[in-house]
């Protein structure tokens, strides 16, 4: 059976005070007006959306803290890596401005690794995290906050034909389903004695001995899609165009929302043509450090 | 005068798998008429899921194949029928609700079949309504259906099957993962059906649960094709009553005449000297939830000793698994110890554990990946860092024990779900654990299988203690020298078998339901002395 997020009706839910589509709408404006930026200054407005946003959910810490630490630790982890090798940063500037250089005491067959720290790698470091972390946070708040009963309604009033909404409807259903049946296998598989964290040697065997957690969840996943295709088989799905029992209706507000989004997108691309937007760095530090 | 066709005749019906070998059915020929239930009986890989396929029209569509034969539903052959046409007239409810559902609340589950067929809103809605009213469900109209009891689940998909106004209904073992009293609840839906003129076909291995709502008749499958097809009078007269479960009375009368049945030693492994010895494992005061305020298991205090052989019942979501997965370690007390061969689980690895505990889980398909049997087996015993003679020694025994040894070399993901079970519960007997535990080791499995691999478990030389968790009160009072019932994470009951199993109303308040072995073993207790099974019985 598939598992639903941990949605629920929350009280003085921002998010939820619209018509889900409205939001889904608002939502991929929002992503890609988001995507276009690199200046921190503009992303600082995305940031401030999305905390907005997070703040008037209704969500609760405890509910969404384990999803949130493993994408901040995430985000972290590369915008560190980026920031420490220099790569991932060099498309959107070319030249750098040392601050301070750190050279290891030791050497490795003749190299030395060193770490330079450059106004322009910290302020990208910077600006990657308040990128990532205003699309994870906006990410984030969906399953919390739509109602999973209404996701095919949904993607149908966005315009996709029945059968794809269904699809999308089960393929979000699908993901924390996947979930518990990967949690599942693995308590089934500790209690065979096998321990996942003790796997050792070369990449192809490390590989191979995930077998007995890739294929059961794999087949498990195929078995009950077929499950799923036979009772939706057994009860018609597919012979015609089908009614949505629920109906969603858009307010001024939506409506109100979607203008914004748009005017977001708009906005951005706009800005983003005549130039706008790119990677930036205080020109104090630039000369500062020149 | 013409005569009403019969809503459903299915003539010289033959069906072989396009990637199996020898034919799934053969010739089969039968009718069923409106009001009726016609029950289903056979061993695993009978046939009876094919049949069911067959005439809801998964096959040919889904399952692909060489067909011949005929299926005709109210004289129209359904051959050419969309499988929208035959839904409206066949409804098919599945094995396992859980596969079934579809939908997140209860009213679009029930409302998903006539979404489909594209009709007016109003008259979704008043269908829905009366199918939730006539199943006497209409609370659930609007919760989750991932919140159901497992009983709950059934019902629903029993609504949304009903919603589309079939005339002919298929259960395909609609029983098997339901506790005692929501099985109940499901036959009761299932005879008012037939009583309102529906035709009701139902497969299931739970034959005595189904003859409480008095089937007009009895279909006895054996390799594809009908042993018998008559009044349920004539069921016990013709099949063998080690293959199908038959009423207690039914089997004490017929093994009258047959040898006496060869007496169990359970656990002949452990000696009555070493009874006294410290507890295998022990729970001291246990409690436990998934999240901060939600407490699921409340203050279980009780231990394993040797020679314990206990079986835990309880109602569906009671908190039956919780409580065994804390045995194994998969899951820590919130409060409280658990302590498995004097370590406590919170300072040991599951894989330490596993050595000590060997846990078998309820669905083969979360854990079965090698590409043969024989690995399968030997996975376990191998990080349990067994030696390569003593794995070879495992994996053979283990095989014997679940009636598999051809099947050594086969891939398990390509056997039936009951061989697959099979091989489960070999993969844990394999390891060699000195506790054995299982979840509901017998669902899915028909009765002669599970009967012979339980009495080969309970003989088995090398465990300490077993724990099984079951449905069946019958397996209970038969196997188990210790009964514990469960009830909203608390531990009701924890005795002997004829002391625990003797409180019908405490029994019926946690949702088990008596059967008739258990009502002629206590009829027959001070002669006995103890549970037997009812052939044993025959000869007391």
């Amino acid at each position: 059976m598939l598992v639903a997020w941990r949605y629920r009706k929350r009280e003085n839910s921002f998010i939820q005070s619209f018509d889900p589509r409205a939001w889904v709408i608002f939502f991929l404006c929002f992503l890609f007006s988001t995507l276009t930026f690199w200046d921190v200054r503009f992303l600082l407005f995305f940031f401030f959306i999305a905390v907005f946003s997070l703040v008037t959910s209704g969500v609760k810490w405890h509910e969404v803290r384990r999803a949130f630490l493993f994408i901040i630790g995430l985000v972290f982890f590369f915008g560190i890596l980026t920031f420490l090798t220099g790569r991932g940063g060099s498309e959107v500037y070319e030249q750098e401005h040392l601050i301070r250089e750190y050279r290891a005491s030791f050497s490795i067959l003749g190299w030395t690794p060193v770490l330079k720290v450059t106004v322009e790698r910290a302020f990208y470091a910077v600006s990657q995290f308040v990128r990532v972390s205003s699309m994870a946070v906006m990410t984030v708040l969906i399953p919390y906050s739509l109602n999973p009963a209404l996701y095919g309604i949904t993607f149908k009033g966005l315009g996709l034909p029945d059968k794809f909404a269904y699809a999308m409807d089960l393929t979000m259903r699908f993901i924390p389903t996947f979930g518990r049946d990967f949690q599942l296998t693995m308590d089934a598989q500790r209690a065979r004695g096998y321990e996942l964290e003790k796997i050792s040697g070369g990449i192809v065997q490390q590989v191979r001995k995930l077998g007995p957690i890739v294929v059961p969840v794999t087949i498990h996943a195929i078995i009950s899609s077929e499950d799923i295709i036979d009772a939706m088989d057994l009860r018609a799905f597919g012979v015609g165009p089908r009614t949505w029992l629920d109906v969603l209706t858009y307010t001024t507000r939506d409506r109100v929302l979607i203008a914004v989004g748009v005017l977001i997108l708009s906005a951005s691309i706009m800005l983003g043509l005549m130039g706008f937007g790119k990677f930036w760095v205080p020109q104090v530090l630039v000369q500062m450090f020149s | 005068m013409t005569s009403t066709p019969l809503p459903l005749v299915v003539e010289n019906l033959s069906f072989r798998y396009r990637d199996r070998p020898g034919a799934a059915i053969h010739n089969l020929s039968f009718t069923a008429t409106p009001g009726e239930v016609l029950l289903i009986a056979g061993a695993s890989g009978c046939g009876k899921t094919t049949l069911i396929r067959c005439i809801n029209g998964l096959i040919p569509r889904s399952y692909k194949g060489d067909m011949s034969g005929q299926v005709l539903v109210f004289g129209e052959e359904v051959k050419d029928w969309k499988l929208s046409q035959i839904s409206q007239k066949i409804g098919t409810v599945l094995q396992d609700p859980e596969r079934q559902i579809l939908g997140t609340k209860v009213v679009n589950e029930v409302a998903f079949g006539l979404e489909n067929l594209g009709m007016p809103r109003a008259e979704i809605y008043s269908r829905v309504d009366e199918a939730l009213n006539f199943l006497k469900i209409p609370h659930l109209r609007n919760r989750e259906t991932f919140h159901l009891s497992g009983g709950e689940k059934q019902k629903v998909a029993l609504a949304g099957i009903l919603a589309m106004r079939p005339s002919i209904i298929l259960l395909d073992e609609p029983l098997a993962s339901l506790d005692p009293a929501s099985a109940q609840d499901t036959l009761d839906a299932v005879r008012l059906l037939a009583n309102q003129g529906l035709s009701i076909l139902m497969v299931e291995h739970r034959v005595e649960d189904v003859l409480r709502i008095k089937p007009e008749r009895v279909m006895f499958m054996s390799e594809g094709e009908i042993r018998y097809l008559g009044d349920v009078s004539g069921l016990s007269k013709v099949v063998n009553y080690r293959e199908v479960k038959l009423p207690a009375e039914d089997i004490v009368e017929r093994a009258k005449r047959d040898p006496a049945p060869a007496e169990i030693h359970a656990l002949p492994g452990v000696n009555s000297l070493q009874l006294k010895q410290d507890a295998l494992v022990r729970f001291e005061d246990v409690a436990f939830g998934y999240e901060s305020k939600v407490e699921i298991l409340h203050g279980i205090n009780l231990q394993i000793n040797r020679g314990d052989v206990i079986a835990v019942l309880g109602p569906n979501g009671a908190g039956k698994t919780t409580f065994v997965k804390h045995a194994i370690g998969l899951l820590k007390p919130k409060s409280g110890r658990v302590f498995v061969g004097g370590r406590d689980t919170n300072e040991a690895s599951v894989a330490e554990i596993a050595g000590m505990l060997g846990y078998v889980f309820q669905s083969p398909s979360h854990m079965l990946f090698a590409p043969t049997v024989r690995e399968e087996l030997a996975f376990g015993p191998t990080n349990m860092k067994h030696t390569k003679d003593q794995i070879e020694l495992e994996v053979k025994e283990a095989l014997r024990i679940v009636n598999l040894s051809e099947k050594e070399n086969d891939p398990p993901l390509a056997l039936s779900f009951g061989q697959q079970k099979r091989v489960s519960i070999a993969a844990i007997l394999a390891m060699r654990s000195r506790i054995l535990v299982m979840d509901e080791p017998t669902a899915g499995q028909d009765y002669q299988n599970y009967m012979n691999f339980m009495d080969s478990i309970l003989q088995m030389p090398g465990f300490e203690a077993i724990m099984f968790i079951t449905h069946d009160v019958d397996l209970a009072a038969i196997y188990a020298n210790r009964v514990l019932i469960i009830s909203d994470g608390r531990l009701i009951a924890d005795g002997k078998p004829q002391d625990v199993l003797r409180d019908f109303d405490r029994l019926r308040a946690n949702r088990i339901i008596p059967t008739s072995l258990l009502a002629l073993n206590l009829k027959r207790l001070s002669a006995t002395g103890r549970f037997m099974r009812a052939e044993a019985l025959a000869h007391v």
